[in-house]
């Protein structure tokens, strides 16, 4: 093949680049809903849970890769999948997502609360904006809140069903384009990835969701995650699978 | 000495740009010296592309080091992610565009060209439109990504013993064989910055770990190429790996005692110069 094959697959795959943009849209975005607490409240210091951003992204997207995956197997035992077994399977991914934050964010709170024996508080409202719940006078005086009270348990879960969605959605542009599972799932993580770590510089790290003042700096990381998200697709859509490049089915 | 928290320019005795000519030398040399001696049939000089891969994962321990002493906010593990996120993407890209016009040997070059492109842009992006304004950003995820391509197709081409794409993916990617790839590739770049940090964090110290964590590595892809090619030329690939492991721990462990203010015991109780 030459340069004018590129140029070529660049063009036929325009729909598979703008669906990979659009999914690297959903996970920056999701990852500014998922309450990340890091180190501070690992030790029950601030509201969230106790780690960093891309583990949490990058837990909640494998497993809705996966759930994707399998949806996805079989979906396409009757043929190629169209738009409408594309819903499903980012249904199916953003499900998955959303079962492995909740599970988190549930045991985690459930050590914060019978383990170190904090109530679920944040210190960046008075009030619970869901709950209507007085805050402050359960923040324990020189913490900035502890445990996931109800709107950072929501938030999270707005956030693993935009990162499932926005990950499988990937996943199926790029299936589209080589057919390969092996391939397209291994580059989705990559492309998942550098998506998840640009919006944690966003928020430096700590979020609690959308009614935390950070979260005003989303159209931000949406601008850097559009350039990034363009370069991958342009990238990724050259690549062909296995069976191209060998010439077999 | 940097610190752990916002600080400033990490002290260096070995420059960035010494770092950067070692990694990148070595890296694509043991690469291709591996995938061309494995393509004449000779299968036993894989481990050279294991070689290349520690010291690809020395540059970007180094890299890591530089921009996480200015303190980037969100711990060091994710920027060992987004090293091999980009690296990865790079690296196949690479690899398949080498396949595509029929010259698997340009493989490691274009991919590694395409890394450079991408961190630049990564990092431009962080510095300009996130605003995280770390003046080393641009040229240490330069780095980061060039380092995490050199250290997926060095331990590719260990485990696979070839350069081209459609084996790499028949014996890497479909068999699984990626995902310790991935991770231990992404650990050695990450950790050796992420375990060392700290006031008294010092080059040599955190540089000799990333070699002993990028030799692990070459372990485990040498266990994995038993299975996939040649039985010998794998157990050569993990012999080589555990000794070059077991010379370069020993010589972090010589540095932490060295390092260590207030003297050491092998007790377990606080040493005499801390009470």
């Amino acid at each position: 093949m030459t340069d004018v094959t590129i140029v070529g697959m660049l063009m036929g795959n325009l729909p598979s680049i703008i669906g990979i943009i659009i999914g690297g849209l959903c996970i920056a975005v999701g990852v500014h809903f998922v309450p990340v607490g890091g180190a501070p409240a690992a030790m029950a210091q601030a509201t969230g849970i106790g780690t960093g951003t891309v583990q949490l992204a990058a837990g909640s997207g494998l497993t809705g890769l996966l759930a994707a995956g399998y949806m996805y197997m079989t979906l396409s035992a009757a043929g190629t999948p169209g738009i409408t077994e594309i819903v499903l399977i980012c249904a199916t991914g953003a499900v998955g997502a959303m079962i492995m934050i909740s599970v988190t964010m549930l045991v985690g709170n459930w050590v914060y609360i019978y383990g170190v024996g904090v109530p679920p508080a944040s210190a960046k409202k008075d009030y619970d904006p869901i709950t209507g719940d007085s805050q402050a006078p359960y923040v324990a005086a020189g913490t900035v809140g502890q445990g996931l009270p109800t709107v950072c348990f929501v938030c999270g879960t707005i956030g693993g069903f935009l990162g499932g969605l926005g990950g499988s959605l990937i996943y199926c542009m790029l299936m589209w384009v080589n057919g390969d599972p092996a391939i397209s799932s291994i580059f989705a993580i990559g492309v998942f990835l550098v998506n998840a770590v640009l919006p944690s510089y966003n928020i430096q790290g700590t979020i609690e969701g959308f009614h935390d003042p950070k979260f005003k700096r989303v159209p931000k990381a949406i601008l850097a995650c559009f350039i990034a998200s363009l370069l991958y697709g342009i990238i990724a859509v050259t690549i062909p699978g296995i069976a191209m490049l060998t010439g077999g089915s | 000495m940097s610190a752990g928290g916002p600080g400033g320019e990490a002290v260096s005795a070995e420059t960035a740009n010494q770092v950067d000519a070692k990694g990148i030398g070595v890296g694509l040399i043991g690469i291709y010296i591996a995938a061309i001696a494995a393509d004449a049939g000779i299968p036993y000089l894989i481990f050279l592309a294991g070689i290349g891969a520690v010291f690809a994962t020395k540059m970007g321990a180094d890299a890591v080091r530089r921009v996480c002493s200015y303190g980037i906010g969100t711990g060091v593990p994710s920027i060992g992610m987004l090293a091999l996120g980009m690296g990865l993407i790079s690296a196949m890209f690479g690899l398949a565009f080498g396949a595509m016009i029929g010259v698997s040997y340009v493989g490691p070059i274009v991919g590694l060209v395409v890394a450079l492109v991408i961190g630049f842009v990564v990092g431009t992006l962080a510095n300009k439109i996130i605003k995280l304004n770390i003046p080393v950003m641009e040229r240490c995820l330069m780095e980061i990504a060039g380092a995490g391509v050199l250290v997926m197709t060095g331990l590719s081409v260990m485990i696979a013993g070839s350069m081209d794409f459609v084996v790499i993916s028949e014996k890497v990617i479909v068999t699984g064989y990626i995902a310790p790839v991935f991770i231990l590739g992404a650990l050695g770049i990450l950790h050796p910055f992420n375990a060392s940090l700290g006031p008294d964090e010092t080059q040599d110290r955190t540089l000799v770990h990333a070699y002993s964590v990028g030799a692990i590595a070459m372990v485990i892809a040498g266990v994995c190429s038993i299975a996939v090619i040649d039985p010998i030329a794998g157990i050569i690939s993990t012999v080589v790996g555990l000794a070059i492991w077991y010379v370069t721990f020993m010589g972090f462990v010589k540095l932490v005692k060295r390092d260590a203010g207030a003297g050491y015991v092998g007790t377990g109780l606080l040493p005499p110069g801390a009470m």
